[in-house]
């Protein structure tokens, strides 16, 4: 970006523009008598000149700067120079005596001109990480020195494409944009910011080079974060960079806070989410104060499944057989049960140990338990359909449902626990699905008294179970009733 | 040209100024290595090992001022003396990169003469 007002050339740049102006003749009247390096100095030093001459003319984009290392260039040349010609130097030696007494004029001119005011006020920021984007090097180097006096990490950019290679590298915590570039402008680089979810955050502070107000207001419509007119006054530049890197901070926050708690999530769903359907689990973390892990005392209706004779039948199959066939149907009777909202307490072979009540309690849950089982039963027959277009035996299982108090909670040692359930109705459970017929569901007296909705029951019949001295009340379940 | 002469690592992204100086330097019997940003010069700086280093303060890509700093805080490059050229002959830039960590400064157009003494006595041992 040039500035608008132009300057008038220094009134150094005459005198030494004219003692370049008399070396150049008298190396060309005399190129031929001149050896190797010394030619090659010479040639530098007027390659130098001619640099320097050039940037004098353009008085539009007067870069001191650039001047100062063009006259330094011609200086370290025309010393060399003198060095090598010795004593015996004739004309050219005269020459770049006059020369470098130009030089040093044009140096201590420039170094009483004006400097630019001191800093008046110092903005105290937290330092932070700085990308600086502008096609112009001086304009880079200006608030590069700025900022980074006041102690801030400053990278800069010379084109667009720079600044978002940049920021792909870097985690960058204010971008200084200028907004008039070649090639790809502030305007695209901005867009192109703000559509990247992960640069979004980055505070963008864009830099016009004119009173350009629409312009300013479309890119902070587009997501500016701030403004700045050049030339900046840079206590204001500094604040703004503040305000920015402030702002970048409590966004960095805010995400490192939401990552924890994505974290707390993720791990409680890998805790849970084997054995507990998806509503469940986002019921837990909605309502985590619901959920007491600790040994827990409840009441909960226990489902326990296993196929009939499978023992019998793995043995006459292979390995591979008996896996995909054992897949096929725990994978079925899964889906059912999830979506009963049932617990999966634990796979044993081929039973399925379900819970229904904990870790949540619900009003339904006996009447889920009865409804889960009747589905399970019902999907046999599409197992069993698949079972024999893959040549493979067809199964029937046996469900026993039970009602009564277990201990819930996470049980194990310290280095291996999981989300489980002790007590005798656990046990009960299991000896009444000892008594199952295949396609049967046998459901306890104290289920039955559970139950809301109304089913078709079988006749009670009293078993004796192993263990306990009175025998348990089963019927079974034929049907829903829809009544 | 001399292979034995200490390696002076010079930072200069002016290409006018950067060659004159390396011939300057090389005539003086030095060996230069140049990096023309702030990044490299530390690269440099890790790798090369070179006696001294001159580098200017207004680069691309890192500052001189940045450079300095990040030197001074590494272990590694902490010890190698580091020689600020300064455009300007104005107090504050000099202060700013004596601040910065560097050992020295000199001001553009360079006195070489006294420049070239100030590099033999930091080279010296």
């Amino acid at each position: 970006m040039s500035t608008d007002s132009s300057q008038p050339p220094a009134p150094w740049s005459q005198v030494l523009l004219h003692a370049v102006s008399d070396l150049r003749i008298l190396a060309e009247a005399g190129d031929k008598g001149l050896e190797g390096a010394l030619r090659e100095d010479l040639q530098r030093l007027l390659q130098a000149a001619t640099t320097l001459e050039h940037q004098v003319a353009d008085t539009a984009n007067d870069s001191h700067h650039d001047q100062m290392n063009s006259l330094a260039a011609i200086r370290g040349y025309a010393e060399m120079l003198q060095e090598d010609l010795g004593t015996d130097s004739g004309s050219l030696g005269d020459s770049l005596t006059r020369l470098l007494q130009a030089v040093d004029t044009a140096h201590n001119d420039s170094a009483t001109a004006p400097a630019p005011a001191p800093q008046q006020r110092n903005i105290a920021s937290e330092p932070g990480f700085i990308l600086a984007v502008d096609d112009l090097q001086e304009n880079r180097e200006l608030v590069a020195r700025y900022l980074s006096r006041s102690g801030h990490l400053v990278v800069t950019a010379a084109s667009g494409e720079e600044a978002l290679r940049t920021l792909a590298d870097t985690d960058v915590d204010v971008v200084l944009l200028d907004l008039m570039m070649p090639d790809m402008d502030g305007r695209e680089v901005l867009r192109r910011i703000k559509e990247n979810p992960e640069w979004r955050a980055t505070p963008v502070i864009v830099i016009s080079g004119s009173q350009d107000m629409d312009g300013i207001i479309a890119c902070i419509e587009a997501g500016a974060d701030d403004y700045l007119f050049k030339p900046f006054n840079p206590v204001l530049l500094q604040a703004r960079i503040k305000a920015g890197i402030e702002r970048k901070r409590w966004h960095d926050r805010e995400e490192q806070y939401r990552q924890q708690l994505e974290r707390n999530e993720k791990f409680i769903r890998a805790t849970f989410g084997r054995y507990l359907s998806d509503e469940i689990v986002t019921e837990i973390l909605e309502r985590p104060e619901g959920l007491e892990l600790g040994g827990d005392l409840r009441e909960v209706t226990i489902m326990m499944s296993d196929i009939r004779g499978f023992t019998t039948l793995s043995e006459q199959l292979g390995p591979q057989q008996v896996v995909a066939m054992l897949n096929r149907y725990l994978g079925t009777m899964t889906e059912i049960i999830m979506a009963h909202n049932g617990t999966i307490d634990e796979f044993i072979g081929d039973a399925i140990l379900t819970v229904f009540g904990a870790p949540q309690r619900r009003n339904d849950d006996a009447d889920r338990a009865v409804r889960c089982a009747l589905a399970m039963q019902a999907a046999m027959d599409g197992i069993n359909a698949d079972n024999r277009a893959a040549g493979l035996p067809e199964l029937s299982t046996g469900i026993a449902l039970n009602t009564g108090s277990v201990i819930a909670g996470n049980i194990g040692s310290e280095r291996r626990s999981k989300y489980g359930f002790v007590g005798h109705p656990m046990n009960v459970t299991s000896r009444i699905e000892d008594h199952c017929q295949g396609g049967e569901i046998l459901i306890s007296e104290s289920t039955v008294k559970k139950l809301s909705g109304h089913y078709t029951l079988g006749e009670r019949r009293d078993l004796s179970i192993r263990g306990i001295e009175q025998s348990v009340t089963v019927q079974r379940i034929e049907e829903a009733r829809h009544d | 040209m001399t292979d034995r002469g200490p390696v002076v690592l010079l930072v200069e992204d002016n290409e006018l100024n950067c060659e004159m100086l390396t011939r300057r330097l090389t005539r003086a019997g030095f060996k230069v290595i140049t990096a023309a940003d702030g990044a490299q010069a530390l690269a440099l700086m890790a790798s090369a090992r070179p006696a001294l280093v001159l580098m200017d303060m207004n680069l691309p890509v890192m500052d001189g001022w940045t450079a300095c700093r990040r030197a001074r805080e590494d272990e590694q490059l902490r010890d190698i003396p580091i020689i600020a050229l300064t455009a300007h002959a104005m107090d504050a830039d000099r202060r700013s990169a004596l601040a910065a960590g560097c050992d020295d400064y000199a001001t553009k157009p360079i006195d070489f003469p006294e420049l070239l003494a100030k590099i033999r006595r930091m080279t010296a041992s």
